[in-house]
């Protein structure tokens, strides 16, 4: 008998999500297939790359990250020069300082930041909180109204305060709620389900489903994401065919692979090398497990990702 | 596995109701059930025009078209003894969220259903019976082979016949039901869809009764391994119950909403 390869093509396809405005706006989603399966259907929007830069600037980057952006006085200036790095499709600005329980800086400051990012770069914008639920409520809120019309992401809304930022974002100026859960499939499923039920519409939620860097629990990470598309898909569950973005940057750039010197650690060698190869790895993974866009810090990763994605593609 | 489903059964022209909405093409009644079913829960809507020997086609192709037009191409499954009525319904019916079902042939005087819906790229429902229900299930089986075979023959995937193993009322096949039970475990295990009219059960129970059985029949029967009913979505306890059974089953999965969904 010969052989009849059957196709993997789903009947059900993940919300295809327009991120940003203008000549530079990206979509995200609308695959039917698991992720790089192109010889099953073909996937019209490939996963895109971000990049990150936070409101501290470059105080508290690592020394690798802060060549790249020599002579750049403000965040603002990082931001331009980011915009400008080797497959970059959006912009991530990490709103870090809010953290009451760090720098503790206004929400009108980090506001007043995030409004002028957005005037000095045309990429589409993902703005990420403090991690701070009671802080980023507020916050998160404050910068929907900021970026009213940009229609950009506010990454997070959580079970915590998802009623907040959901009105604010998805309700009142309708921008796209990022809907966060730490790795956990069923809490993902059910915020969607809240975010929905508050009246924000199903196709302006974009899900991080939670990362680890990779060897820090991360086969949790990957088995999330697989059931998610696998439900998505496989059940048509519309609840979970929101497209995920994960911000891999900042899971990456915390762990010791990354940060230990090479005069602590000679054995490791390089640590910039290193650090690289984290986040290219933990970035390769988490879009082989189904994210539709990833968040990177380092330029060589970004570039490295962005080409691995053309590649596959 | 796929989710439960439930087909809604509250169009019939028995509710007097119905028939004369159906009988004055007045869509105002029938809408307001289907919505009513819809919100519930219910995936598709079972359309009943009775016999309606004189003017089914003309009614059906009206029911069809106005039930997918306000409710976004709902799936529908035509339910008439009248061929030539499914068949007016199906040239007229949107297959975007389903095939339209054939309800329904049987092993016997109505087995050339099975060839309608062949004919039409159909899912049918197949009764296991032919003259009166079957006695056991040995002849429950030999009526699936035999309408299986039939729809084979005709190029239909296995899967688009569903097999009714006939629910039996309690009161008076009480000894029946674990039979009825274990025939739905034999189409599982042969990897058919199956589906019945699940409250034909609690037929002539008290009012406040019927839901529990039903409920209680409707969880025995997705352990062995029932896809589909044709019930009631109003009743909120059968709804709740196929809801959790889904999640049980890993049908669908679960969120703390998961009923409100």
């Amino acid at each position: 008998m010969p052989f009849n390869a059957k196709s993997g093509k789903f009947n059900a396809s993940i919300n295809v999500v327009e991120i940003g405005t203008g000549d530079k706006k990206i979509k995200i989603g609308g695959e039917n297939v698991l992720p790089f399966y192109t010889f099953d259907a073909p996937v019209e929007n490939a996963p895109k790359v971000g990049i990150e830069i936070t409101d501290f600037g470059l105080e508290h980057e690592p020394d690798c990250v802060k060549k790249y952006y020599e002579g750049c006085a403000t965040v603002v200036d990082m931001a331009k020069k980011a915009a400008e790095m080797e497959g970059v499709d959006f912009l991530s600005i990490r709103l870090e300082g809010g953290d009451p329980n760090g720098a503790n800086k206004s929400t009108e400051e980090l506001v007043q930041l995030v409004k002028e990012v957005a005037e000095a770069v045309d990429l589409p914008l993902v703005v990420c909180g403090s991690k701070n639920v009671e802080k980023d409520a507020e916050l998160l809120a404050k910068a929907a109204e900021a970026l009213d019309g940009k229609n950009a992401v506010l990454l997070s809304a959580r079970e915590e305060n998802y009623k907040a930022v959901g009105a604010a974002a998805g309700l009142a100026y309708k921008q796209l709620v990022g809907a966060e859960s730490a790795v956990d499939i069923n809490l993902a499923k059910q915020l969607n389900v809240l975010l929905t039920q508050l009246g924000v519409d199903g196709k302006s939620i974009v899900m991080n489903v939670g990362s680890a860097a990779a060897g820090y629990g991360f086969e949790y990470v990957v088995s999330t994401m697989d059931r998610i598309k696998a439900a998505a898909l496989g059940q048509g569950d519309t609840t979970l065919q929101m497209p995920i973005i994960t911000p891999v940057a900042s899971e990456v750039w915390g762990v010791k692979e990354a940060i230990a010197s090479e005069a602590d650690m000679p054995e490791w060698g390089d640590q910039e090398e290193r650090g690289i190869d984290m986040e290219v790895e933990t970035a390769a993974a988490v879009l082989a497990s189904g994210s539709n866009a990833v968040i990177l810090k380092h330029p060589v990763s970004v570039a490295t990702v962005s080409k691995m994605i053309k590649a596959l593609m | 596995m796929a989710k439960f489903v439930t087909i809604g059964e509250r169009i019939h022209c028995i509710s007097p109701v119905i028939r004369k909405a159906m009988a004055e093409r007045d869509p105002e009644p029938i809408l307001k059930r289907a919505k009513e079913q819809l919100d519930a829960g219910a995936t598709y809507l079972d359309v009943n025009i009775g016999p309606a020997e004189s003017d089914g086609e003309d009614l059906m192709k009206w029911a069809v078209q106005l039930l997918q037009s306000n409710f976004d191409n709902v799936p529908l499954a035509l339910d008439t003894a009248n061929k030539k009525a499914i068949e007016a319904g199906i040239s007229v019916y949107n297959r975007a969220k389903g095939k339209p079902i054939v309800n329904s042939a049987d092993a016997g005087g109505r087995i050339e259903n099975i060839d309608l819906a062949a004919a039409n790229d159909a899912i049918v429902i197949a009764l296991c019976s032919a003259e009166g229900i079957a006695a056991d299930n040995d002849e429950r089986m030999m009526h699936c082979q035999n309408m299986l075979e039939r729809g084979l023959s005709l190029g239909m995937e296995p899967t688009d016949l569903w097999f009714d193993p006939l629910f039996l009322v309690v009161k008076g096949m009480q000894d029946k039901q674990m039979e009825v039970l274990e025939a739905i475990k034999m189409f599982s295990d042969m990897g058919l869809n199956s589906t019945g009219g699940l409250s034909n059960n609690s037929n002539g129970m008290p009012k406040h009764i019927r839901p529990i059985m039903d409920s209680a029949l409707v969880a025995m029967a997705m352990m062995q391994g029932l896809t589909s009913a044709i019930v009631n979505p109003c009743d909120l306890r059968l709804m709740e119950t196929i809801k959790s059974c889904d999640i049980f089953k890993n049908n669908t999965l679960y969120a703390d909403s998961y009923l409100e969904i």
